[in-house]
Parts: structure tokens; C-alpha cells; sequence
């Protein structure tokens, strides 16, 4: 158990943190470059003002027409990623880590609600799975990537929750949440769940494109 | 009558020995955390002198250690007379680390360097 907490907490977390960190740097490198190759136009009109008016509106829940729409997935995924990103930055048994490792630290939520955010990330999890499987304009859409990606980022909340708990195979359950931490932050840039660095970029654009060119929103 | 008195002196005698010892160290089962205001985890378990035999301590100063001024570790000197939160507050206090994760680095720390031990999380603080 030690060497494999060894392993797990030393050089797999710094090499999760080095694809993370390095991957996301890359994927915005090339993007750039490429945009530079094929696209150069594109920067002709790109705008701070309509970027960030577009960013800023498609933030606020049902803000946007097609918010507006799809009331269960808005709510779902405003619960979803807020849940997502907050719990494991301000988890207390996180911070306690950053703290021994690093001398930093930073506010903590209370465990208690830490407990039901990560409950909630499952539950808008299991809605997007079955979302997936009913809703036929997704199914439609649906390969087996998405169940994988859905599969990565639910892990490490599954195992998280079970091990904050110690119901059972505590141990195991602890590495397997460690573990599966480090396969979600190392997949963020090379999977669809890229989007975590490229939505902003994708919305900038359709801002730019709509308010400085077609002179229209874009919600 | 007097079998009562007797039985009821002996509870007396019995509820005070353990309420003496319950806080010697020799007693020792967990780790004393009244310091912190609201601790989020159950208190460490630790029976310090099982810990010891098991792991084959003999010299206080491995876990009650003295450091001077400088940050420097006296050799040969040992602060088991004084509780930890004597030196570790709640915060940081320029080098010296706050009580949590001295704790954390003290204990954690050594089982990580033997190999042996409690290192995560609910191992120390099972619910």
C-alpha cells in the first residue's frame, strides 16, 4: 500500500499536472498557430467587447434563448459545472495536501457541503447519461467516446464520495480516487474535454462574428 | 448499608483514577485536537505506547523535537513536558508550521520515510 500511495501521490499526480498544465499550453499554442495558418482573417474581427458580451450572457442561467429552452439541462449543467469546479479546489482534504506539500493554502467549503456538491455532480452525471440514451436528438449524436469522457469525469467523484465515507474497501477506494483524479486532469486536454479551455475561445468567436460583422446577438 | 458505601467509594475511586489517566500519556488513544475550534475530522486515533513498541521508539525527541531559533534541530533535547500546540498555533508562524500539519508531516511524514503506517486520509480519521 505505501509504495502504491508513493506512486500515485508523487510521480503520477506530477506527471497528471504536467500533461494537464502542458497539454492545455499546447492545445493553445497550436490553436493559435493553425488559426494563423488557415484562418488569419479570423482575428480581423475578433472583438474584447463582443467576446467578452457573449462570454458574460451565456454565464448567466437562462439568459440565452436556447437556456431558455432546455430548462432541465441548463439547470443541470449550471449545478454540474459550478459542483465540478469548486468542490475539488476548495475541498478541505485538498487543501490539507497543497498545504503539507507546498506551504499554501487557501478557504475551504465546509465538508458538509462539499458532500452534496460532489452528490450533485453524480446526480447531473447519471441526468446526462440518461439524457444520452432517451433524448433522441443526443442518442442520435451519441458514440462511444461520450460514455467514456461521462465515465472519466464521474470516477474520481464516485470514488471520492465513497471513500470521504469509508463505507467500504477504504484503502482501494482511496487510490482509486486519487487515480482516477489524475486520469480526468491528464484527458482534459486531449479529449472533448477540452472544451474547459476552448468553449471561451468557440464563444468569443460567435460573439465577434455576431455583434461586430452580422451587427446580431448570439443568445 | 455499608456494602453500598463501599460500592459507591469503589465507583468513586474508579471514575477518578480514569478520568486521571484517561489524559497521561501512558493512556494515550487519540490524538488531543481541543485546540482547534471546529474540526472537521474525528480526532487522530493514537495509543502512543502500542505506537512506540510497534515501531520500536525509544527517544521522545523522535516525535517531541526541539528546534532553536534558527530552525535548527537540538540534538539530545525533547518537548514531550510541553504540548505541540505550546510552539504550533492554528496559523503559519514564519517556519514554524501550523499545528495540523505538523501533525500531518510528523506522523504522515515518518510513515512515509518506514514504510509503514497510516498515510491516507481515513486511515487516522475513520468516522
Amino acid at each position: 500500500m505505501h509504495a502504491v500511495y508513493a506512486f500515485v501521490s508523487g510521480p503520477l499526480a506530477w506527471l497528471a499536472f504536467l500533461l494537464f498544465f502542458g497539454g492545455i499550453c499546447y492545445r493553445l499554442v497550436r490553436l493559435l498557430w493553425e488559426v494563423n495558418r488557415t484562418e488569419k482573417f479570423i482575428f480581423s474581427y475578433m472583438s474584447w467587447k463582443y467576446s467578452l458580451r457573449s462570454i458574460g450572457r451565456w454565464l448567466i442561467p437562462f439568459g440565452t434563448a436556447n437556456w431558455r429552452l432546455h430548462p432541465g439541462l441548463t439547470v443541470a449543467t449550471f449545478t454540474f459545472h459550478i459542483c465540478l469546479l469548486v468542490t475539488p479546489v476548495f475541498l478541505l482534504s485538498h487543501v490539507v495536501l497543497w498545504d503539507e506539500a507546498f506551504d499554501v493554502s487557501w478557504w475551504t467549503l465546509p465538508d458538509g457541503v462539499a458532500d452534496v456538491m460532489t452528490v450533485l455532480v453524480i446526480v447531473c452525471c447519471a441526468y446526462f447519461l440518461i439524457r444520452r440514451l432517451v433524448t433522441p436528438e443526443v442518442k442520435f449524436v451519441t458514440t462511444a467516446s461520450d460514455f467514456v469522457i461521462l465515465a472519466i469525469v464521474a470516477a474520481p467523484f464516485i470514488t471520492g464520495f465513497l471513500a470521504y465515507h469509508q463505507w467500504f474497501a477504504y484503502p482501494v477506494m482511496a487510490i482509486a480516487h486519487i487515480v482516477s483524479g489524475e486520469i480526468m486532469l491528464a484527458a482534459i486536454p486531449f479529449t472533448r474535454l477540452s472544451h474547459m479551455i476552448f468553449s471561451p475561445l468557440t464563444r468569443a468567436y460567435m460573439g465577434s462574428e455576431f455583434g461586430k460583422v452580422r451587427h446580431a446577438r448570439d443568445w | 448499608m455499608k456494602g453500598i458505601a463501599c460500592v459507591a467509594m469503589a465507583v468513586l475511586l474508579g471514575v477518578g483514577f480514569f478520568s486521571v489517566s484517561a489524559f497521561s500519556q501512558e493512556e494515550m488513544v487519540v490524538v488531543d485536537n481541543r485546540v482547534f475550534d471546529a474540526p472537521q475530522r474525528p480526532s487522530s486515533r493514537f495509543e502512543h505506547d502500542a505506537h512506540n513498541e510497534a515501531a520500536e521508539i525509544e527517544d521522545c525527541a523522535v516525535c517531541h523535537h526541539v528546534y532553536d531559533d534558527d530552525g535548527v534541530l537540538v540534538e539530545d533535547e525533547s518537548s514531550e513536558d510541553s504540548s505541540c500546540s505550546e510552539c504550533h498555533g492554528i496559523a503559519d508562524e514564519g517556519r514554524i508550521p501550523n499545528l495540523r500539519k505538523a501533525y500531518h508531516r510528523n506522523c504522515k511524514g515518518c510513515h512515509r520515510e518506514q514504510g509503514a503506517g497510516p498515510v491516507l486520509c481515513g486511515e487516522c480519521h475513520p468516522w
